[in-house]
């Protein structure tokens, strides 16, 4: 017995219209890129058809010492970010740590300081001619020469392995804290000494969390533009996202090289793509051995002792090189009229001119008004469409429901530079249609794309705990889909919504290298503003601009976290 | 008042084979108290659904009260909220977000009725379960026991003519079960509503209803009053289902006396209950509890020697196996009153009135 036309297309009309949609905004653009690569002019709709640009590319003797420099920047960033993430949550959520709440508290601090200002800032601290740190090092040990060189592959592992220690500490203290004591008791009543408890028990029950977070961390760690850019460009040091970079604006010709970086990033894509399966496949089979049980229960927390002091001074020190810092070193610089170091002769220099610039010129509003703008709408456009998305997938199980989660999770293992070349060729393409190219709304679409995946992950989470008896209930109750959605669904998801949305708002406000490549007539953001100073030879200025960004954020972290601890009292 | 032909839904529309309910056929009375039990996977849960609308069947007609809820023929199916049902959840499914009130008001809202009519609707209902003080609580401050009771006056308070339950009480403690079985009958009693209920506990089924459908394997294995399918079970399967059961397999011999006499593994039996034209593969039921212990000096039909080989005692009852002397055992219930002790040599009566002849091999009740 075959449902009849209607009812077909009624149940096939929500899988066609958001996969319509998801094509648009992930597919085409991907498919765009890849036909570039094989266009002799590096435009996806010219004539043609050639494999030079892959020759060009992967024939070149600069190939492998690209691959080996983003392969030891990523391992060794996602490195650090495990180890002093992992130390961080093991401290925070399993032992006696002094003022633990706190440090769980001020983890998000790190998360409201974007990678770009973390970079300028220790740039200012580092840099070997200027750098402050570096000045008073040299002499206080009556050196001849800058200890250390901020433009290096050590010191941009060093700053990325602290940009992503807060996204690790974020994976793993869950798994800490949802360890069941009860399963460490047991080896310890077998007879199991402390070292056997760790490697035996804890470690593998850790493993599939951390791997998790390894994987994530790692797509990330070849995903960044913002301190390769900043830390690595000025000493020709590249790794692939810079290199797309530096091929799509800054080529030796003057013109950008396009075919170029779509066969660099058709590379790229496919290994980043690999490690999102890897990663999607890791969370399911973590979620199948998950360690929570769902009773209340304390976790056994170890006793440091004499170690209690120390570690909570390693958990401050990380707080110092992360943000104190940096962010210090950029507020000190705002103050200045050019690059001073700090000293108590120099705040006789102090000057509010950089900020009252700032607040006066007209461009910056414009930036200002423009970064509102578009992370707002993105961030609203994003909840909607990853609580849609998860509504179908999750709790619909719309035909073609697989399809739709895998698209909507694709861009994570996009880099923003390829994103903003694909949406590039889309809307150059398009322009006649669709003129967006140039405009804010053109950077809406991007973050829309782009953060789609952290949003689907987060609703579809949530939606999958919700017992759907809670909404069979309201059908049952008598009340047709919409009611039951408005007063029964969305209440009930509000929360995981609304932390959406200030993620995605707290991200777009902070994101570089998409808007660097959609740079047009009016589009300018902060971030790029801050970009432009920066390069420019304006550092006090740009400085300016990080400490107004670095407000803004924590703003909005502020209410991320306090909306965080109402929804966990609400459920517990 | 619910009337279901032909019911059949397929779990995997692309095997032919993958039944969750197979040609399904039932009618309840108005006012009735009907349950269906089975083990899990039977498809008891599924046919609820089915009625409910929450699934959509894949073949056949359910009807409520005059209205065709679903027909596979005509390919109609009316959506969940236009059904005159109401639903109870085994999770219970109070809505955390709301207050008690809030909870219970809902199905008049959806139906339109609102104010002071909603009100006294809502107070009612609370009253009626027993939750009166309750109405202003936020839902997720309420013990098992009174969020099943939030749950109950959810489902009666826009009096639908139906009221479908999903095994109501499988979440709640023993006690509380028990207590709640009492209240849950009442209630209907009061009401005067059909309830339909889903269980996989035969004591529950047996306690709470007017007659119980047994499922296996997607179909109706056997339908009646809970008296019938306890002492006059007509297969294997429902016979060992409701409640304990020792089965042996046995052949009709021939009539005696209004009697039908039996080869069985104890020897010859006889039986008063069994069916009228008896198949090839049939089992001789007796409960535990029917077998009486025999005077020595005892004479008559049904009598079999043997010694006791186990005990259980739990208080008020005892568990005996006795292994007799024809190599069989059979399990007898007593009471705590005459304790025998492990190698007592007893003799059994098994009356031929609690004898039952049943459709199907002891096997065929796993």
């Amino acid at each position: 017995m075959r449902a009849p036309l209607a009812a077909r297309a009624y149940r096939l009309a929500p899988s066609l219209l958001m996969g319509a949609l998801l094509v648009w905004l992930v597919a085409i653009p991907l498919a765009f890129l890849v036909l570039a690569s094989l266009r002799p002019t590096g435009f996806p709709l010219d004539a043609g058809l050639t494999f030079d640009h892959y020759a060009e590319v992967y024939g070149s003797p600069g190939l492998w010492r690209l691959i080996g420099n983003s392969v030891v920047f990523a391992l060794g960033s996602v490195a650090i970010a495990l180890l002093l993430g992992g130390g961080l949550a093991w401290l925070v959520e399993r032992t006696d740590l002094p003022g633990a709440g706190a440090v769980r508290a001020l983890v998000i601090l790190p998360m409201a300081t974007p990678p770009l200002l973390m970079a300028i800032g220790w740039s200012m601290l580092l840099s070997p001619r200027a750098g402050a740190l570096n000045l008073l090092l040299r002499d206080l040990l009556g050196l001849a020469e800058p200890p250390f060189n901020a433009y290096s592959m050590p010191a941009m592992v060093f700053v990325q392995g602290l940009s992503l220690t807060a996204t690790a500490f974020l994976f793993l203290a869950p798994a800490f804290r949802n360890m069941d004591p009860s399963l460490e008791e047991a080896a310890l009543a077998s007879g199991a000494s402390g070292w056997m408890l760790a490697r035996r028990v804890l470690v593998p029950l850790l493993s599939p969390a951390l791997l998790a977070a390894a994987v994530f961390l790692l797509i990330v760690g070849f995903v960044v533009f913002e301190i390769p850019g900043t830390l690595g460009m000025p000493a020709r040091i590249f790794v692939l996202s810079s290199q797309l970079f530096y091929l799509a604006s800054e080529a030796p010709g003057g013109l950008p090289l396009y075919g170029q970086v779509s066969a660099l990033a058709t590379l790229l894509l496919v290994v980043l793509l690999g490690f999102g399966l890897l990663y999607r496949r890791l969370t399911r089979e973590a979620a199948r051995f998950r360690t929570v049980t769902g009773k209340g229960f304390r976790p056994r927390r170890m006793a440091l002792g004499a170690w209690r002091w120390p570690a909570l001074g390693f958990a401050c020190a990380y707080f110092l090189l992360a943000v104190g810092m940096p962010v210090g070193m950029l507020a000190w610089m705002s103050l200045m009229p050019y690059q001073v170091p700090p000293s108590v002769a120099a705040l006789a220099l102090a000057t509010l001119e950089n900020h009252r610039d700032f607040l006066d010129s007209p461009r910056v509003f414009e930036a200002a008004a423009n970064t509102m703008l578009v992370a707002a709408v993105s961030a609203t456009a994003v909840a909607i469409l990853a609580t849609l998305i998860a509504w179908f997938v999750v709790r619909l199980r719309v035909p073609g429901a697989a399809v739709l989660d895998a698209l909507a999770f694709m861009p994570v293992a996009i880099p923003g530079v390829m994103m903003g070349v694909a949406l590039i060729y889309v809307y150059l393409t398009l322009d006649p249609i669709i003129a967006i190219y140039g405009t804010v709304w053109i950077l809406v679409v991007a973050y829309t794309t782009d953060y789609l995946s952290f949003g689907t992950r987060a609703t579809g989470g949530v939606m999958a705990q919700l017992h759907p008896e809670l909404e069979e209930a309201g059908r049952t109750s008598g009340a047709g889909a919409s009611r039951v959605l408005r007063r029964i669904t969305l209440p009930l998801m509000w929360p995981a919504i609304a932390a959406v949305w200030i993620w995605v708002l707290a991200h777009a406000m902070r994101e570089l290298s998409i808007a660097l490549m959609l740079q047009g007539r009016d589009n300018r953001v902060a971030t790029t503003l801050l970009w432009d100073w920066w390069q420019g030879g304006e550092p006090t200025r740009a400085a300016a601009v990080g400490v107004w960004l670095v407000g803004a954020l924590l703003v909005v972290m502020v209410a991320w976290q306090l909306l965080g601890s109402r929804l966990r009292r609400g459920s517990g | 008042m619910l009337r279901i032909r032909g019911l059949v839904k397929r779990y995997d529309r692309t095997r032919a084979d993958a039944f969750a309910v197979r040609d399904v056929a039932l009618d309840v009375g108005a006012g009735e108290f009907f349950t269906l039990l089975g083990p899990s996977g039977c498809g008891k849960t599924t046919t609820l659904r089915c009625v409910a609308g929450l699934e959509t069947p894949d073949e056949g007609e359910i009807r409520i009260g005059e209205s065709v809820v679903f027909s596979g023929a005509q390919g109609r199916v009316m959506p969940v909220a236009r059904r005159d049902i109401a639903m109870v959840f085994q999770s219970y499914a109070i809505w955390p977000h709301m207050t008690v009130a809030a909870n219970v008001r809902f199905p008049l809202e959806a139906i339109g009725i609102r104010g002071a009519a909603a009100e006294r609707r809502v107070a009612e209902a609370l009253e009626m379960v027993g939750l009166g003080a309750f109405r202003d609580r936020p839902a997720p401050l309420l013990s098992g026991g009174q969020q099943q009771r939030v749950a109950l006056a959810r489902a009666i308070v826009k009096g639908a003519s139906l009221l479908l339950l999903d095994e109501p009480l499988s979440n709640l403690d023993a006690r509380l079960r028990e207590q709640m079985r009492v209240e849950l009958r009442d209630l209907q009693r009061r009401v005067g509503t059909t309830f339909v209920y889903v269980t996989h506990d035969q004591e529950e089924a047996l306690a709470l209803s007017d007659r119980v459908a047994v499922m296996r394997d997607g179909r109706v294995v056997e339908m009646g009053s809970p008296h019938d399918l306890y002492l006059r079970p007509r297969t294997a399967f429902a016979a060992r289902f409701v409640g304990q059961a020792d089965l042996l397999a046995c052949t009709a011999a021939r009539p005696e006396g209004g009697l039908l006499l039996l080869h069985t593994a104890l020897g010859p039996v006889l039986s008063a209950c069994f069916p009228d034209a008896p198949g090839p593969r049939l089992s001789l039921l007796v409960r535990p509890e029917h077998i009486e212990f025999a005077e020595e000096a005892a004479s008559g039909p049904n009598l079999v020697a043997g010694r006791i080989a186990r005990t259980v005692f739990s208080g008020r009852l005892v568990e005996y196996v006795v292994a007799l002397d024809s190599g069989a055992s059979l399990r007898v219930q007593g009471t705590s009153g005459r304790l025998r002790a492990e190698g007592d040599a007893v003799r059994l009566r098994l009356p031929p009135e609690r004898c039952v002849v049943v459709e199907g091999l002891p096997e065929d009740a796993e």
